[in-house]
Parts: structure tokens; sequence; C-alpha cells
């Protein structure tokens, strides 16, 4: 991949994202489009200091944010919103665990979660357990026994949870070679922990009652 | 001192922009100065614009206060909250429809349609009005000088077309809509929350007919929405018709079948019932009052707080279950928001105070009056936007998941909830047949699972993409919602690097067309009100005019040949005429005016002789 502009084009400072001038808050236009990493002008890496991203998304938020170019011309707001939404769009990214592993195990190669479905095999034995607690509570009424359970169950799957996201980190770091097997491994320990958030958004829906028709 | 900056040319503000809050019940414009945003209103006046408009036999509609008086002896013909029927269809707005007084219908793109003296109405045009007025109230507080640039709130919880129906609301008043921002996080901005060093926020924000939660995380400067979650329809208008329904019941037994369904008795009693809140706000009890002559009806109600507080508490329990929603969202426990805030006029019902305080376990805050702080905040943000200070740093989030409909009928999500704004997302798109050149696609937003479920933001067709053999194209097709929430979709075909044409059917929308057909209209009326104007002027003139020629001649007719008479008369026909009957337009007038005016230069100047040869003579002015 070829590299962005290394110094800002008015100020001349060292860019620390290809989106913009931390210096000067001039904005530039990639000439590809930044990985989530780049954008953040960080190596790509499953470890990584949230407190550090954060101060990062706000140093870039205060020079990207289309809230200060409402005076500028057409082409710059466009550009503006552009960086921004690109901005974003990488924070979701690497601020997710999940979704920063899911971005490392396919930008290394590895198999997307449609050419890998499978979970790990000791994990798929309890899923059929847990998916009959939960049917039994989504049937019974609220204040009933089956719904006092989802307690115990949602405490069991965060910390399943826990477990899949320290192996995706053991998998994952230091970062494995392009196409290397573990990345397969990842992939069945990131299919575990998709179906975990899903399942707890469940019981959170539950516990918050139906949703109102809006 | 700040200055605000003319062009001298056309009297227009260079560097200002306005805030207007286009409420549901009121609305209302400010503005940044001296370093603080403050409410524009012209002398002796409060500055709310009732979001009310009233239709008169002939002539201009009357906008705000004016409206709303004139509901009182016609409620027929007198519209409140146009502002839950923006961006709706015909079949969504059926509870609401009940207390319009005028029928209902849908234009060709579903977007619905108010009857009035044999006009149809979109709520785009209305809340054009609403802003027309509210603009020329604040450009009168400016002294005369002319703003063109605005920020307008919205619900945090209004999904894409509501949102484009404002916009389409402002483009149609001849405004510049810099950006769309949320009531509540204008809220927090007029609040100055970043004075505090760090913290989480939960504004709730009760209107009169939206509600809104946001939770923010505010540390220097920084205003970041974690999660919002609300209902577009619940507000005190809903607290109204609860009281509306128990006094139907009571005079079922009073009024014939067809005057409890009449849309006017229906109004008048909305009117009676808001009132009767308002005083319940500061008493312990109040009456609901309805008088109608015209049926022998004076009917007296007796409501204690405690009993409409039995009444309302299932529409405040509405609101805290979305509390509850936001809170989940924002990944926060009660017990982590260091402050509540209080927006929106619903939020003076003690009740509401009550429960939103047992809720959050602390102690709102109300120091800013509820109706005036969200267009405070505006004003903050137009004033970020005019470059006025890079301190400030709004980091908004999208109300509701963005979704494709996929095969079967499922949503497949492409930008989630409470993603925060700009952002966008990337999808690819191919064929599935040989030499095809177009794809549909069917974009939906909401959070059910199924695309029915869900509201329908439009139907897009990609087109012109290159013949080539089944699944070869590919087409990225990006969604991009900007920082007022608002999406736009543009896709290109990656092999040929050619752009895709993408078109839109907006669903419950205005097109381009309709809202620059609307727009033209506007200008015409604003022509006609013009017209009107220069039309009054000129007949005062023309009666000035006349009087002075009659005296003149009085004193001068023997200096003056025939012809000159003969004149003057003429021109003295026209313009008593003129002075007679029904107002002619401005161009005649102006004909007239100029007859007169040239008619009567020869006894200009023999008045004026006279005037020399009396003075010459040694006689007083006055006497001649």
């Amino acid at each position: 991949m070829s590299a962005f502009a290394a110094k800002c084009s008015k100020c001349g400072a060292e860019l620390e994202s290809p989106l913009g001038c931390t210096a000067c808050g001039t904005l530039a236009a990639p000439e590809r489009e930044p990985t989530p990493f780049e954008v953040f002008g960080l190596a790509p890496s499953f470890a990584l200091d949230a407190a550090q991203l954060r101060r990062k998304l706000l140093r870039l938020g205060r020079v990207l944010h289309p809230d200060y170019f409402g005076a500028a011309d057409e082409a710059t707001r466009a550009l503006a919103e552009r960086n921004s939404a690109r901005l974003h769009r990488a924070h979701d990214v690497l601020a997710d665990d999940a979704a920063r592993a899911d971005w490392l195990v396919r930008h290394l190669g590895g198999p997307s979660e449609n050419e890998q479905r499978e979970m790990p095999k000791a994990f798929l034995l309890e899923v059929l357990e847990w998916n009959e607690q939960l049917e039994a509570a989504r049937e019974s009424a609220p204040g009933s026994r089956e719904r006092a359970a989802l307690a115990d169950l949602e405490a069991e799957l965060k910390q399943q949870r826990e477990r899949a996201l320290s192996a995706v980190a053991r998998l994952l770091e230091p970062l494995p070679p392009s196409a290397a097997p573990t990345l397969r491994e990842a992939r069945s320990q990131l299919n575990a922990l998709r179906y975990l958030d899903n399942t707890l958004a469940q019981i959170e829906a539950l516990a918050l009652g139906a949703p109102s028709s809006h | 001192m700040g200055f605000i900056e003319l062009n001298v040319l056309n009297n227009a503000a260079q560097n200002v922009a306005l805030g207007i809050d286009l409420g549901t019940t009121n609305s209302l414009g400010a503005m940044w100065k001296d370093g603080r945003p403050i409410v524009l209103h012209p002398e002796g006046d409060s500055g709310y614009v009732p979001s009310a408009i009233h239709f008169p036999e002939k002539g201009m509609p009357a906008v705000g206060r004016r409206a709303r008086e004139l509901a009182l002896v016609d409620p027929a013909h007198t519209l409140f909250s146009i502002k839950r029927f923006m961006g709706r269809g015909l079949a969504e707005t059926r509870e609401d429809a009940a207390s319009v007084p005028c029928p209902l219908s849908e234009n060709e793109n579903g977007v619905v349609q108010f009857e009035m003296r044999g006009r149809k109405f979109t709520p785009q045009e209305l809340s054009a009005l609403i802003l027309m007025k509210v603009h020329d109230q604040a450009c009168k507080a400016l002294g005369g000088i002319e703003v063109t640039k605005v920020v307008i709130t919205v619900p945090a919880y209004f999904d894409e077309a509501q949102r484009q129906a404002t916009r389409d609301a402002a483009r149609i008043a001849g405004l510049d809509v810099l950006r769309i921002i949320n009531e509540p996080t204008a809220a927090s901005l007029a609040y100055g929350l970043d004075k505090r060093k760090q913290g989480n926020v939960a504004v709730y924000d009760l209107g009169g007919g939206t509600f809104d939660v946001s939770v923010l995380r505010i540390e220097e400067g920084v205003f970041q929405v974690l999660a919002t979650h609300g209902d577009t329809h619940l507000g005190g208008d809903d607290f109204d018709r609860a009281l509306v329904e128990v006094a139907r019941k009571e005079l079922s037994a009073l009024l014939a079948p067809n005057v409890l369904e009449d849309r006017a008795f229906l109004q008048s009693l909305r009117l009676a019932a808001e009132k009767c809140k308002i005083e319940l706000s500061n008493a312990p009890e109040a009456y609901m009052h309805l008088a109608m002559p015209e049926s022998g009806v004076q009917w007296r109600r007796n409501f204690t707080r405690g009993e409409a507080e039995a009444l309302w508490a299932p529409l405040i329990e509405r609101t805290l279950h979305s509390c509850q929603r936001a809170l989940a969202d924002a990944k926060l426990k009660v017990a982590q928001i260091d402050e509540v805030v209080l927006v929106g006029g619903s939020t003076r019902i003690p009740a509401v105070r009550e429960r939103v305080e047992r809720f959050f376990n602390r102690k709102p805050h109300v120091e800013l009056n509820p109706d005036e702080v969200v267009a405070l905040g505006a004003a903050v943000q137009a004033h970020v936007l005019m470059g006025g200070t890079r301190e400030v740093l709004l980091m908004d989030v999208t109300p509701l998941s963005l979704g494709l409909e996929t095969m079967g009928g499922a949503v497949a999500k492409i930008i989630n909830r409470n993603s925060t704004i700009p952002c966008q997302a990337t999808e690819g798109f191919t064929t599935y047949a040989d030499n095809q050149t177009g794809i549909e696609f069917h974009i939906v937003q909401g959070e059910r699972e199924l695309a029915k479920d869900c509201r329908t933001l439009g139907r897009f067709k990609l087109s012109g993409i290159p013949p080539m053999p089944a699944g070869m194209p590919k087409v990225a097709v990006r969604f991009h919602i900007d920082a007022n929430g608002m999406l736009t979709v543009t896709a290109k075909e990656e092999s040929t690097g050619k752009s895709a044409r993408i078109e839109v059917q907006p669903m419950n929308g205005l097109t381009d067309a309709q809202v620059e057909s609307m727009l033209n209209a506007a200008y015409r009326h604003a022509r006609d009100d013009f017209d009107a104007r220069r039309a009054a002027d000129l007949r005062t003139e023309i009666g000035v005019m006349v009087r002075a020629t009659e005296r003149g001649l009085g004193h001068a007719a023997g200096q003056l040949d025939r012809e000159t008479m003969l004149d003057i008369q003429d021109a003295l026909v026209a313009g008593r005429a003129a002075l007679e009957g029904a107002l002619p337009d401005a161009t005649t007038l102006q004909r007239v005016r100029d007859q007169l005016e040239r008619a009567t230069l020869p006894l200009a100047a023999a008045l004026m002789d006279s005037v020399a040869k009396a003075a010459l003579s040694g006689k007083k002015l006055s006497e001649v």
C-alpha cells in the first residue's frame, strides 16, 4: 500500500493522520481510503491504549468536524464531512475489541465470518442449553422464575465473553503473519463472541420490556 | 460591545446566523451576541411565536399569537401542532388527525395535506410560514437587519423523513440552513455544561409534541452524545388529550353525537384542556371551562392535580422507559449520571419533575427557562458554525439504525443507532443477470428485524452499470449520514470507476421540484404582501395629494389656463375614484399618483409664484 503524505501541505508539520493537520487545522484529502489504524496514525495491533485512542479522537475531531467549516466553500465542507465520517468509522472499529479483531483477521487474509462459520466445539454444546434458557424466559411472564434466572445466564455469558476475548488476544498478540492458521482459530473465537453479544442484547431487550411501537 | 458586520448594499449581516427552535407549540429565535446567546425579541414582545396558523376567509394566513387569539373565535380554521405531521403519511397520523379541524389528504409522494379554505397545504409549507414569522421577528429585533443563515433544531429522535421535511420547510421559507441540530444537544450547549471538567449528563426534553432523552459525556468542551432515545409522538399535546377524553365522556350526556365529533368543538375542548393543564402546574386544582353560546353549552369541570396526575402517569412512565433504554445504550447506570437537565415546556408539570428526580435520584437543573434553552443552544451552535470558536466540539449521534432489505425481507444493518455523526458505511453490490444495468434496493430506518416493520426511507435505483456478465460488476454504494443526521447515498462501479446514478424516490417527502414550486409560491405571496403594503401607502399618498390639490385650486385656480384646469380635473376624478371602494392594485395606483403629480405641476408653480408674490408684498405665508 502506498504511503500518505508525511507533512502538511500548508504548514509543513508532521501529519498525525492522513485526514488533516492537528498543527494548523488544514484538511487533507487522502489518495486512497486509509485503514482504521492509519486514520489514527497507529500501527496495526490488537493491543490498544483506550485512553490514547480517545485523546486522538478528540484532537482529530477538533480539526476535522464540519462544524468548523460552516462558512467554508462547498468542497471544503464536503471534505470535512467525509473525513469526519472516516474518523468516526475508524474509531468504531478500533474502540470495540471484537470489531478491531475482526478487522485484523480480514486484513491479514484470514477467513470472514461467511467463509468460516464454526464456533469452538466445546462452546457449541453450551449454546444449545443457553438458547433453551433464553427461550423459556421469553415465553414466561415478567417476574417469573424463568425471567429471574436470566440474571445468572447474563453473568455466565459475560464470563464466557471475557474468556473468548482473552483467547482472541492470545491469538492476535503478537500479530500473526498473513494467512497464518491461527487466523482460522481467531475467527472461530470471534464467531463465539458474536453469538454472545447477540444473546446478551436479547437478554437486555427482555429486561427492558417490549420495544415501543416507534 | 459586539458589532454585526453589514453588507451596506443589501443590509444583510455577513457573519451571523440565527438559532431557531421550531417547536410543536412555540417557536423562537436566538443569536450569539457579546459573548453569550440571547433570545431575539422585538421590544415589548417575548419573541415566542405560537406555532399556530389561522386561515381567514380572504387574504394571507395569520401566524403566531394572532392565530392563537383567532383560534378562540374560529377554531375551525386554525391549525396547531403541525410538527407532529412532519415527514409523515396519512396512515401514520390518524391519532393526531382527530384534533385537526379540517380534512386531511395525501399527495402523490405520501405527504399529508391539510385542506383549508379550498386549498391544500403540506406540513412543510405551514412550518415555512411559522419559520418566516420567527425570522421576521428576529430580524425586527435586530433593527431590520436581514439574517438568512440559520441553525434549526429538531427532536433528537426525528428520523430522516422528519429531518428532511424540516429542511424543506426552511428552504420554502427562503432560509439558508447551516445545520439541523438535535434539541437536547442544543439544550446542553446552552447550559454551558462544558464549564465542568468532566461528567455524564442526561437531558430530559419533554416538549409540546415530542420527547427525547440524550445521555452525553462532557469533557473539556467536548459534548459527546453517547445515546439518545425518545418518542416523536409524545408530549404536552398527549397530556391535553387525556383531559379531553374525560371531558368528552362527561359531555356525551349533554351534547348530540355529531357535536361530540365536530372538529371545531374538539379544537375548543383541546384549548380548554391545555389551559387547565397549565393552571394545574401552579395550583392544586383547576377548572376546565367550555363555553359554546351557539349550542347553549356552558360547561365547567374541576380537576384536582391528583386526578390529572393519575391520567398522565402512563405517559410519564413511557418517558422513563426511554430513559432506561438510553442509559442501556450508553452503557451507564443511573448512579453514573452526574447531572440531569430538564428541557421543554411540559417539564413544568410538577409530576414530571418529581418522577424524573426519583428516577435519576438527583435534583434536575431548571435554572434556564425550559422554553428558551433550545433556541439559545442553537445560537451557540450557529456561533461555532460561523467560525466563532473551536472550544466547543459537538459529537452527536444518529438515533436510529440504517439498513437494507435483504432477500426474504430481513434487514441488514449498515449503520447502527447511536453511531457518532458524520458517519459512513460502504456496501458492495453486484448483478444477478447478464448485462443487467440497474439494481434496486430498499433502505430502511429502525430497530426491527423485518424491513416491513421499519420505516422506509426510500427505494433507490442504481442505473448506468456497464453491461457485463452477472456478478462481474462491483458497485460500491456509500451511505453517508452527515452532521445534520441526514443521509446521502452515492455509488461507484469499481471495475470501470464510473459513478453510477442513484435515484431516490422520497417516501412521505417532497421532491426537489415540489420544494422549488412551493418556494416560488412563497415568493409570490411575499410579493403580494409587498404589493399590498405599497398599494396602501400609495392610496394614502393619493389622498394627501387630492386634498392638497383641492385646497391649492381655491387659491390659484385663476392663474391656470383652461387646458391645465381640465388635466387637473381629470386627475382629481381618477384620484377620488382610487380612494373609494376596494383597494386597486399598486400599478393602477402608481399611474393615478403619477397622473396627479404631472397634472398639478403648473398648479404647484402658480402656488409657488403666489407665495413669492405674497412674500414680496409683505403678507404672512399663512395668509396666502
